[in-house]
This record gives structure tokens, sequence and C-alpha cells, in this order.
């Protein structure tokens, strides 16, 4: 059999050549664990590609996650050494490679159950072996062109949305502008609910799974908050814009504006169903309701009231205090929490004034910033329109280049650096070292499955690996610092860790990777012959 | 000696390996790889040592190899022991013994005609 470690100096001199003079080809993936087939496909298919190879299952997958989607296509063995061909497509499909990287089988295999499970676990085509170049050959090109043309539709598509998107919030937004134009507001007063519908909204969610909501629906409510007032446009001025306090018949009929938003929303020909027309009608029609049932138009009691509606109520509420209206002055926080939580403003849901209370420090902030920040990102998105007509690649294509071109740059430090770099990556599990870092100490650039690898783990021993372990999982700063002895080479030297740690945005909070630095401290350790507990922040 | 008459030594199928590659410069030089090749060395170690896990994976490699250069007659007895160990198991009914003597035999009658081959 042949060894791997040859064709490993022939994959680092293709990839060099690949950064220098040949950006344009695509990468074929070929893992296999005889050099002979090997070489055949490279010689089929090297004049028209670039050909990473990989001498077993395991060292598959350290390249799909070290090259990710710069690689177009991976040509799989079924049986290899380490990690078969079936366990590498069943981790292509845990980390869902496999949704954006084909797979073709080439198998001597023949057997109908090897082809059948192969084709379960998301192949694209399998070929037996003996096989004719040309099929290869054919099947290859078509399976990658095939690809290309569903990712770059995909990107279109995703594009079209995009834009569809933007328009449409921006008619909201003019909508809801015209509305509080005529009601003499600002216009602040449709962005202040937006962000606190949202910044409630996301409290909400963390406390229960009552609502059954998620992000999209978030997003859905924030966006059709700016609607709730609507129903004013068929309220006359005279009443509208009254300096000072309203008769009792001024204000039944300002009441009125609830019902007929969402009497406007409901004669909307053709859209009855569309989910930014039922919340924006829930919204509309119930936002004056409270939750002992003493609110208008129809007296909702509790959670009969939409959840949607029950968010922009308080929102309301709160933004109209914190303002100034031509009848009173605008109230600080203070005072206005006081008055709501006092149910000086009608019955709140506990559950709903409970993440009110949550976010309170947030709030102020989050309304100044906003209103400000928001016009810049008008600006930005304004100068982002002009660019994108200037340029031809669209923002999907965009994105994906960036995204490269940071793999590539970081490929590329880690490389040149003559520190000891490493990260860490969660899904899957990771260790990727510098090439300096590698060589200092004595293991090879990337670990599968790192807590499991009994190298590393005598490097650290039992004692420092918990603490390593409770500071990352338990720690509150993204950065810490401490340093540990480590044995390499057969000698325990002491080393100064500099970690940083990326948590998961959403609730729970998980570890999804790491990056850190590794600086030998030796000398300072022996001059002041201190023992140190291991952590200095 | 040409190519087509050591195919026809070791008893492989010029034809066949000519159709599917489709270049004789291209069978050629598989074709001497072949004697690079440490499959068999491993398979015999392997067998001695009754590490049938490895000497399945040898001998599914020279199996491998011997059906893309169609190098019939070993790929035959390559496939017959890679059934018999498969999955590092030496399966009831198989004489492994015998199967590798063939192997052995077929792989000596192989590289014996590449080495003609590439001596002349």
């Amino acid at each position: 059999m042949f060894y791997f470690y040859n064709n490993n100096t022939y994959t680092k001199k293709t990839v060099a050549k690949m950064n220098t003079q040949n950006k344009e080809r695509q990468w074929i993936l070929v893992a296999d664990d005889s050099e002979m087939n090997r070489l055949i496909l490279t010689d089929i298919l090297g004049d028209e590609f670039e050909i990473l190879e990989a001498g077993n299952g395991e060292e598959a997958v350290m390249m799909l996650q070290k090259y990710g989607t710069q690689i177009s296509l991976l040509l799989l063995d079924i049986v290899m050494p380490k990690m078969d061909g079936f366990e590498v497509l069943a981790m292509m499909n845990r980390y869902k490679w496999i949704e954006q990287i084909p797979v073709i089988m080439i198998s001597a295999e023949s057997a109908p159950s090897y082809v059948e499970r192969a084709y379960d676990l998301g192949v694209t085509d399998y070929i037996s072996r003996p096989f004719d170049t040309l099929v290869v050959h054919r099947r290859v090109v078509n399976t990658i062109m095939l690809y290309a043309k569903q990712r770059r539709l995909a990107g279109m598509v995703a594009d079209q949305i995009y834009k569809r998107e933007k328009s449409n919030s921006l008619m909201i937004n003019i909508l809801s502008h015209i509305v509080e134009f005529r009601n003499g507001e600002s216009g602040l007063h449709v962005l202040h609910i937006n962000t606190m519908t949202e910044l409630l909204l996301r409290r909400l969610v963390q406390k229960t799974d009552r609502y059954g909501l998620d992000y999209a629906d978030i997003s859905l409510i924030s966006t059709a908050s700016a609607l709730h007032d609507i129903g004013k446009i068929g309220i006359a001025a005279e009443i509208l814009n009254k300096p000072g306090r309203l008769t009792k018949e001024e204000f039944e009929i300002m009441k009125t504006h609830s019902l007929i938003g969402a009497q406007m929303l409901e004669k909307l020909p053709d859209q009855q169903e569309e989910p930014l027309v039922k919340v924006a009608y829930q919204i509309c029609r119930w936002h004056h309701e409270r939750y002992d049932g003493s609110g208008y138009p129809d007296g909702l009691k509790g959670e009969e009231i939409p959840i949607s509606a029950q968010v922009v109520a308080l929102a309301d509420v709160y933004d109209a205090l914190t303002s100034e209206r031509v009848y009173k002055p605008a109230y600080t926080h203070e005072k206005a929490m006081q008055m709501i939580l006092n149910g000086e403003c009608g019955v709140f849901n506990p559950l709903v004034l409970e993440c009110l209370q949550d976010i309170e420090d947030r709030v102020g902030e989050e309304l100044k910033v906003n209103s400000l920040s928001r016009k810049n990102r008008r600006e930005v998105s304004g100068l982002a329109e002009e660019m994108l007509q200037h340029e031809e690649l669209s923002s999907t294509e965009r994105t994906i280049n960036q995204l490269e071109q940071i793999r590539a740059k970081e490929q590329f430090f880690l490389e040149m650096s003559d520190e000891i770099w490493f990260e860490y990556s969660n899904e899957p599990p990771v260790l990727s070292l510098s090439t300096h870092g590698a060589r200092c100490m004595g293991l090879p650039e990337q670990i599968l499955d790192p807590a499991k690898n009994e190298q590393l783990r005598a490097m650290f021993g039992p004692k420092w690996e918990e603490r390593i372990e409770e500071l990352i999982l338990h720690g509150t700063e993204p950065v810490l610092q401490m340093t540990c002895p480590i044995l390499v080479g057969g000698q325990n030297r002491w080393y100064r860790m500099i970690l940083h740690t990326n948590w998961s945005a959403g609730e729970p909070r998980e570890v999804i990777g790491i990056v850190g630095k590794l600086v030998e401290v030796q000398e300072e350790h022996t001059d002041s012959g201190s023992q140190p507990d291991g952590t200095e922040n | 000696m040409t190519l087509k008459e050591c195919y026809s030594k070791m008893g492989g199928d010029y034809e066949a390996v000519l159709g599917r590659l489709r270049s004789e410069d291209r069978v050629r030089r598989f074709a001497l790889k072949f004697l690079d090749d440490s499959s068999f060395t491993t398979l015999e170690r392997s067998m001695q040592e009754q590490n049938y896990m490895e000497a399945f994976r040898a001998a599914h490699t020279i199996k491998g190899i011997c059906q893309n250069l169609s190098f019939t007659r070993l790929g035959d007895s390559s496939h017959e022991l890679t059934e018999a160990l498969r999955d590092g198991v030496v399966h009831p009914g198989y004489d492994v013994d015998a199967l590798c003597g063939r192997v052995r035999e077929d792989y000596q009658l192989t590289s014996g005609a590449l080495m003609e081959l590439k001596e002349s």
C-alpha cells in the first residue's frame, strides 16, 4: 500500500500553485487509499481541475473542514482506513456539507446494498470500478456544472427576495410616516415602537416558548408594528390634532381608529392570507386592548389578545409616555416605568411587563441610538445600492467571495506566522494549529475530535484539562488568559494561553469556536519561582 | 515485448483496458506503476501476523487496481480473497491459505510480465 505522506507534499504544492496562478480553476477532492486510483483520476481530470488528495476518510473530512465550498466536488472511495466512505458521508450529512458539495462515489463494490446506502446518504452519482475514463470525466463535469448552475440560481432567488423584502419595508415606512405626519408627530414614534417591539419579543422568547415565536415571527411583528395607527387617517384632523384634552365624544371618535385600521386591512383584495396582513390586522385592531378586558374595541381579555398586539400595546404606551404630546410633556424613563407598573395605563400581561423590566436598561439607549443610526443605515444602504448597479457581482456572490478571501487570508497567516496560533471549531470538532505551532508542539496541523486525542490530553494532564474546560465553559469574558505547564518533547514548560471564545447568538448560549495563541513563558517562571494557580484575569 | 503481449502473458484483457482508459500511453504508464505498489508485501505480512483487517484492505486495493487495469487473472484471485476476508473476518467455507497462494502465484506472473515490459 502506498503512504499518503508523498502525496501530502504534492497536495501542498498544488495548493500553492492554485493560490498564485489558478484562481479560476475548480477544485476536486479525491479521497481514496490507493495511490494508483488517485493517480488515474488525477490523470483524467488534472488538466481541467485542481486535484486535492486524501489518503483516508479522516484526511478527507479535515480537508472539507479546511477548504469548505472551495471544493467543487468530492470523489469518494468506500473501503478506506481510519474512516470509510460511508462514515465520511455521515459526517457530511451531520454538518450539512452534503448540501453544498456534490459527491460521486467510485467503488469496486457493486453490491446493491452499498449503492443504495450511498444514494440514501446523498451522493449524486455512483460509479463502479472498473470505470471508463470518458464516463468519469463527463459525469464529473456535468455534476460540477449542475451545482454551479444551482448555486447561481439560488443566489438569484436570494437576491430577489432580499430586494423585495427591502422595498416592502420601505413601503411600510412610507405609509406609516404619512400617518405620523398627519398626526403631527416626528416619525420617530414608528421607529421607537419597532425597536421596542423587537426588544420585548426577543426577551419574551428567552423566557417562554408558550407563544411559539421564531426569529422570522419577531421580525414580522416588528415590521407590522409600524402599521398600528394607520386607522388614524380615518379620523378628522380637528380631533386628531386638537391641542388640549379631547371631550368624551371626541375621545369616542378617536377610539374608532383601531377598528378603522383593521377594516382597511380587511378590505385589501386577495391579500388576506399574507402573514404580514394577518399580523398587522391583529395589531391594528387590538393594540388598545388590556389584559383585564378593560380595553377597546372588543374588550378581549388575557391571552384572547394576540401576543403581537399585547407587545405593541405596551411599546405604544411606553413611547407615548416618554414623548412630548400637544397635551403633555415628555416623562422621564423612570416616571414612565413607574406609571406603567402601577397600572396607571391599564393592565398588561405580567410576563410582558417582566420583559420590559428586564430590558429596561437597554431601552433608553437603543431608542436614542436607533433613531440616529437608522438614518445612517439608510444612507449606507443607498450607497450600497448605487454600488450594486455599477458592479457585476450579485450580493450573494460577493458574500461568498468575501468568505473565501477570509479563508485564504487566514490560511496564509497561519502558514506564515512564527507564533503558536490555534483555532478550535465545534462543528465538527477540529483543532487547527499554525504551521509553526504544530512544529513546536510536535502535533499535526489538524486534529479531529481533540477532546479524545490521547497525545493532546497527555500534554496537559487531567488537572489542567479540567481547569481549561471550566474556564471556557463558565467564563463570562470572551477573552481570557491563563498560564499552565504543557508537556512538549518530554519536558514540562510554562506557557501563557490567550483565548478568545465565540458563543452562539441565540439561547442557550453555546461555545461555537475558540481562537488562541500560546506564548512560552518558561523564563518568567524560573525567575520568579512562582506557582501560579492558573488564572490571571 | 509489446504492451499487448505483456497483457496476454499475465492473463489480462488488453482490449478492455484500452477501451476504458482510451490511450495506450496511459495504460502503459499505470500498468508499470503497479510495480511500485506495496500492497502485496502488506498482504503477505498481515496474513503472517493474522491481521485480517489489514489483509482485507490490502487484497481489496490489489483487486481495485487490477480492475482498473484489467489485470483479469490477478483481479479474480484477489477478488476471491477479498470476499473470504471481508471486514477483517475469515469467513467459513474459504481456504484462505490456498486463496492466498493463488494470489501470490498470479502476482508473480503479473509482475514478471510487467518487469519484462519495463526492460524491453
